[in-house]
């Protein structure tokens, strides 16, 4: 369970999604990389979409992109997540990736009125249990780039 | 190469009345099987005994529980299809087609029922997914954490993204929901009969932004059968037969699982239905074009959904569905009338069967909102992970 979200699991990391998820506990995004062509895909699977070799890596990132599409959820979805409140759950497209590599994720710190589609993100982590984090996103700070 | 084109036909439908959320929890799924597929055969003229297929999709019956509750005498042919609700849907037609087209079986029976529990609504049995466990793993690990747990946030990524791209506006979505009521008002069968304005969408609550209440479809109890066999057999048979001039199910490149938990898919993909490539092998192996087509009962869980699917099977460029049904073209005297029984918004939801009946009625002549001389009618399944699925009925074989 994230510290953030109290009443939703955590990630449970799997052989493919481990590296992902213990990385985010360290405060590191990586991002999976195909190590016949160098294609970046998430979420991690055991196979190149593009060329079909069965090696990969993971391929550190700087965290830094921008809002592809939102929702903000009004009501909760179920009675035990009403504690939630009022939240948006957003994908983010991240930069200076060699193929499309969009996230499923929350914008944190951000006014309703700004999260917009475009909106420049960078990374944070929200621990989430047992040596493990979920990367989440808040507007970029000016001029700073982690 | 073996064509499947108008070598089997819809020849029976039937449902059990449509109730409201929980109504028919008690009842239980087997149950309302039997009566759907009972009602199915007797407006096909034939017994249940004699149909030695079955065919669903996502379904919690199986054929063993149902042959041996009709006593069939020799069962032939069993599928089902994946996808999640109401996605695939038609591939459950395409495989019975397949079936009796090719003397697997003599006759086959697609069904499908479903009943929710009276307190919960339906996006909360997706909600349910997770709650009471630290972790979550699989493809859910890098959704369910975060709070999407709803269908409604799901489709709601995909409209903000069409919102986005296209200019599209809640205002466009609620004459999707509009012309459903209107289409609903003298179908004694349909639950929400009253006239709809924009200013009632608007007035309805926000749920998952940009979507209102009145973008979702409404929660139902039902059961619902139609009986399926070869062209040949048909033509011996009471009723109108209703061609399968084409059923088929698919999706565009790096699709996936879509909106559940996968995001990649390109821009022309990730803001639409997932027909695109559904909708062009439906048109080439039907040899029916859009210009050819009489009506369209299209899947509506979501209003903005309906005008993605209309975008993916051309009927209005690429990002033009929301102009295209704002400008009136849904309703009875537009070019294609869409559901013309008042769909899921309207009528019931039924996770696609009651689509298939509309159309079916169209061209037995038989609809309440009748369009003269309807022959071809397009049906398209559920926006929702691959495969999403469509089909083509026709009244001239």
């Amino acid at each position: 369970m994230s510290d953030r979200l109290p009443g939703l699991p955590g990630p449970q990391p799997d052989p493919t999604t481990e590296g992902y998820w213990t990385s985010a506990g360290d405060g590191r995004l990586v991002v999976q990389r195909c190590d016949g062509c160098g294609v970046h895909r998430h979420p991690p699977t055991e196979v190149c979409y593009a060329c079909g070799s069965l090696e990969w890596s993971w391929d550190p990132h700087g965290g830094l992109g921008t809002v592809y599409s939102y929702t903000w959820t009004d009501r909760p979805i179920v009675p035990a997540l009403a504690s939630l409140g009022v939240y948006n759950v957003s994908v983010v497209e991240l930069d200076d990736t060699d193929g499309v590599v969009r996230i499923l994720t929350q914008v944190t710190d951000v006014p309703r009125e700004d999260l917009v589609v475009g909106l420049p993100v960078e990374v944070h982590f929200d621990p989430a249990g047992d040596g493990v984090a979920l990367p989440m996103f808040r507007p970029r700070s000016k001029g700073e780039r982690p | 190469m073996i064509e499947l084109r108008n070598q089997a036909a819809i020849v029976g439908i039937g449902n059990v009345p449509f109730g409201r959320r929980g109504e028919f929890a008690d009842r239980g799924h087997v149950r309302l099987a039997v009566e759907a597929i009972s009602a199915a055969c007797a407006d096909a003229g034939i017994t249940p005994k004699e149909v030695d297929g079955y065919s669903s999709y996502y379904s919690s019956v199986e054929p063993a529980e149902l042959m041996a509750a009709f006593g069939v005498d020799r069962l032939r042919y069993a599928s089902q299809t994946w996808g999640g609700g109401g996605a695939s849907m038609c591939g459950a037609f395409q495989n019975a087609a397949m079936a009796v087209a090719t003397d697997q079986a003599d006759y086959v029976v697609v069904h499908k029922v479903a009943t929710m529990e009276s307190t919960k609504r339906y996006g909360q049995s997706f909600g349910q997914i997770g709650q009471g466990v630290s972790a979550i793993g699989g493809p859910f690990a890098f959704s369910v954490p975060y709070g999407l747990q709803s269908p409604g946030q799901m489709f709601a990524l995909a409209v903000r993204r069409h919102m986005h791209l296209y200019g599209t506006t809640t205002e466009q979505m609620a004459h999707v929901a509009i012309n459903a009521r209107a289409m609903a008002a003298n179908n004694p069968e349909a639950r929400f009969r009253e006239p709809l304005t924009v200013e009632g969408h608007h007035a309805s609550p926000m749920i998952a932004d940009p979507l209102r209440l009145l973008d979702f479809c409404m929660e139902s109890d039902y059961g619902c059968a139609v009986v399926i066999t070869s062209a040949g057999r048909a033509a011996t048979l009471r009723h109108r037969p209703a061609y399968i001039a084409a059923a088929a199910v698919g999706a565009p490149f790096r699709y996936g699982n879509a909106l559940m938990s996968f995001y990649n898919q390109p821009d022309e993909d990730f803001a639409s239905s997932g027909h695109r490539t559904v909708a062009e092998d439906l048109y080439k192996h039907s040899g029916v074009s859009l210009a050819d087509m009489d009506a369209a009962m299209v899947y509506d869980h979501f209003t903005g959904m309906v005008l993605m699917a209309l975008e993916d099977f051309g009927f209005c460029p690429k990002g033009e569905g929301g102009p295209y049904a704002a400008d009136g073209n849904l309703g009875l005297a537009g070019p294609v009338p869409v559901n013309t029984h008042g769909g899921n918004l309207a009528e019931a939801y039924t996770h696609g069967m009651t689509h298939v009946n509309e159309a079916v009625r169209q061209i037995r002549g038989q609809a309440i909102n009748q369009i003269d001389g309807a022959s071809n009618v397009l049906v398209v399944g559920g926006a929702g992970p691959a495969p999403t699925s469509g089909m083509i009925l026709t009244g001239e074989q």
